[in-house]
């Protein structure tokens, strides 16, 4: 049995976990709400130019809400319900369990790409045509996939975190504007650009709007950065997770009964 | 041969901001043969939870060496973890909104097992552990005695060769309690180890082929569960049951008779020697009472004096 294995049983589990637990697919009742505020918005401000970011901010905000706020209790919620000590004590790395389960809740928050395109379609009557459809869709899988790995760091930083709901609450917001999502980086104040850089959604959101509009012509720099970012941020998770375990070993947190 | 079980002056100590580290384990020394059902008895907060994570790695010693099978808890994780099992007792640990069947699938991917292992291993002990027809239901049905079942069977999926229950029965009403008791001294028969740490002094009693007292950190004694009454030294007396206190009093001046003392059930009259106690038991039946018989302490006497003076304090 292999690792990869490992990951698989994961993401099932967690497949069913959030098929019987509504809360977890809230991500998808909130995001054609979104889609429909943001096209309404557009549309009544005569701005057509605007129609894609109000489609496609609503999947990347069901992605980064997934990664954040779903994959972050992953661990959390394994400790509180007494799993978190049966699991360390066997022999597979809980790296491997979380990253098949984040993957996996990452996903549903990816299922907001679908709705909020359908809801511009059958709601509003706004087909979005795709100039670059090749660009766009492998700028759709290297988001999932930089979600995945955020969603593991997410999962580290919180469950390390002795003010985890702090956390999960404040730091939604500010990554809506460092990433561009729902307005594009040129409003932004200059000195705010080189953080928004360094935040995968900022280069997702503007390869997705320039492969709708035909204008993506750096898409090869800019998939390599959502990648490269989403690496980077995997490998700070699972470094993450290995230092939670560690740690709970020494301090003897691993459990809280 | 190995023994299954071999900790070596182990030392856990928790630190506190500001305050002295508690020690939860000092100069711990105990070994545990194969094959043994090995008690682990203790007040809250003696130490028992601490030593089985360190045995079961989810805790690191502060100094001293644990090793199981030969394998060193800190040095050889990977081998130990695939060598044990860890049952801990309670409602929690389980994954409430899916069946039985599938925590199982999934606890077996944790220890590698392929799906068709895991999936043969888990309809054998599903049956085993009395939930094969329950299995296919949400956990979150299941009663605390159920859950404890699907523990044991969790715990059991990578065939273990040493099993660490921590509190396995707390909550089970008599009937499981005694079927879980069998479980296991069948699954020792196959040859396994236990360690079983408790409150339960009938449940060791009943299971434990020897046991270790431990409070505050500290191993008190270990030995055969049959002649722990031993710590109280070889002392006479005689257990009889009688609603009259003047009785006991009238007892108490006896020659024989160091003392009387009441038992939550029984008046127990400690004497000085053999033919003592035969006095004492002859002078009962002069005065008609017919319960009177010769007693050597239970573990639970010596529970209750080795650590009894704690009271609620931890």
């Amino acid at each position: 049995m292999t690792y990869l294995t490992v990951v698989w049983r994961a993401f099932q589990l967690q497949a069913l976990l959030s098929r019987r637990s509504p809360a977890h697919l809230l991500i998808l009742l909130i995001a054609p709400m979104q889609t429909t505020s943001l096209l309404a918005m557009t549309l009544q401000a005569h701005r057509p130019d605007a129609v894609a970011t109000a489609v496609i901010a609503p999947g990347l905000i069901g992605l980064w809400v997934s990664s954040l706020d779903y994959a972050g209790r992953v661990v959390p919620e394994d400790q509180w319900a007494g799993r978190f000590t049966p699991m360390i004590a066997a022999p597979v790395p809980l790296t491997l369990v979380v990253a098949g389960r984040v993957t996996a809740v990452v996903l549903v928050g990816a299922m907001a790409f679908g709705e909020s395109w359908l809801v511009a379609a059958l709601g509003f009557g706004r087909v979005l045509t795709v100039h670059n459809p090749g660009v766009f869709a492998a700028a759709v899988l290297a988001t999932c996939l930089a979600s995945v790995g955020t969603a593991m760091l997410m999962s580290g930083v919180i469950s390390l975190s002795r003010a985890r709901d702090v956390l999960q609450n404040s730091l939604s917001y500010p990554f809506y504007i460092l990433g561009g999502i729902v307005f594009p980086l040129t409003v932004l104040p200059a000195w705010m650009r080189p953080f928004s850089h360094l935040v995968f959604l900022s280069w997702s959101a503007r390869l997705l709007r320039d492969s709708v509009h035909g204008t993506a012509h750096d898409w090869p720099l800019a998939l390599a950065t959502i990648l490269a970012l989403g690496t980077a941020a995997l490998a700070g998770g699972m470094w993450l997770t290995h230092r939670l375990v560690n740690l709970a070993r020494h301090k003897g947190t691993v459990g809280y009964a | 041969m190995e023994a299954a079980v071999a900790a070596s002056s182990l030392r856990r100590t928790y630190e506190r901001r500001r305050k002295d580290a508690v020690v939860a384990l000092d100069d711990l020394t105990l070994t545990i043969a194969r094959n043994e059902i090995h008690g682990l008895l203790g007040p809250n907060g003696a130490g028992k939870t601490t030593l089985v994570k360190i045995l079961s790695t989810v805790l690191l010693p502060t100094s001293g060496t644990a090793r199981i099978l030969g394998h060193d808890v800190v040095a050889e994780t990977k081998a130990v973890r695939s060598l044990i099992g860890l049952v801990l007792g309670g409602d929690r640990g389980l994954y409430d909104r899916l069946t039985a069947r599938r925590n199982l699938l999934f606890w077996g991917s944790l220890y590698k097992l392929d799906a068709r292992t895991v999936r043969r291993r888990a309809d054998a002990l599903l049956e085993r552990v009395g939930l094969a027809e329950r299995a296919d239901e949400p956990v979150e049905r299941f009663s605390r005695g159920m859950r404890q079942r699907l523990h044991l069977a969790r715990g059991l999926l990578h065939e273990p060769q040493v099993l660490f229950l921590d509190e396995p029965t707390s909550g089970l009403d008599p009937v499981a309690a005694v079927a879980f008791r069998r479980l296991v001294r069948e699954l020792r028969d196959e040859g396994r180890t236990f360690l079983l740490a408790t409150h339960d002094m009938d449940e060791a009693t009943a299971l434990c082929d020897r046991v270790s007292l431990i409070d505050r950190g500290h191993l008190l004694l270990t030995d055969d569960t049959a002649n722990v009454g031993r710590i109280l030294g070889d002392r006479e007396c005689v257990d009889f049951v009688h609603e009259d206190d003047s009785l006991a009093r009238a007892l108490a001046v006896l020659p024989p008779v160091i003392d009387v003392e009441r038992l939550d059930d029984r008046w127990r009259a400690h004497t000085v020697d053999r033919e003592g106690s035969r006095r004492v038991l002859a002078w009962l039946v002069e005065r008609d009472v017919l319960t009177g018989r010769r007693a050597q302490p239970t573990l639970e006497e010596v529970y209750l004096r080795t650590v009894g003076d704690r009271g609620m304090r931890v």
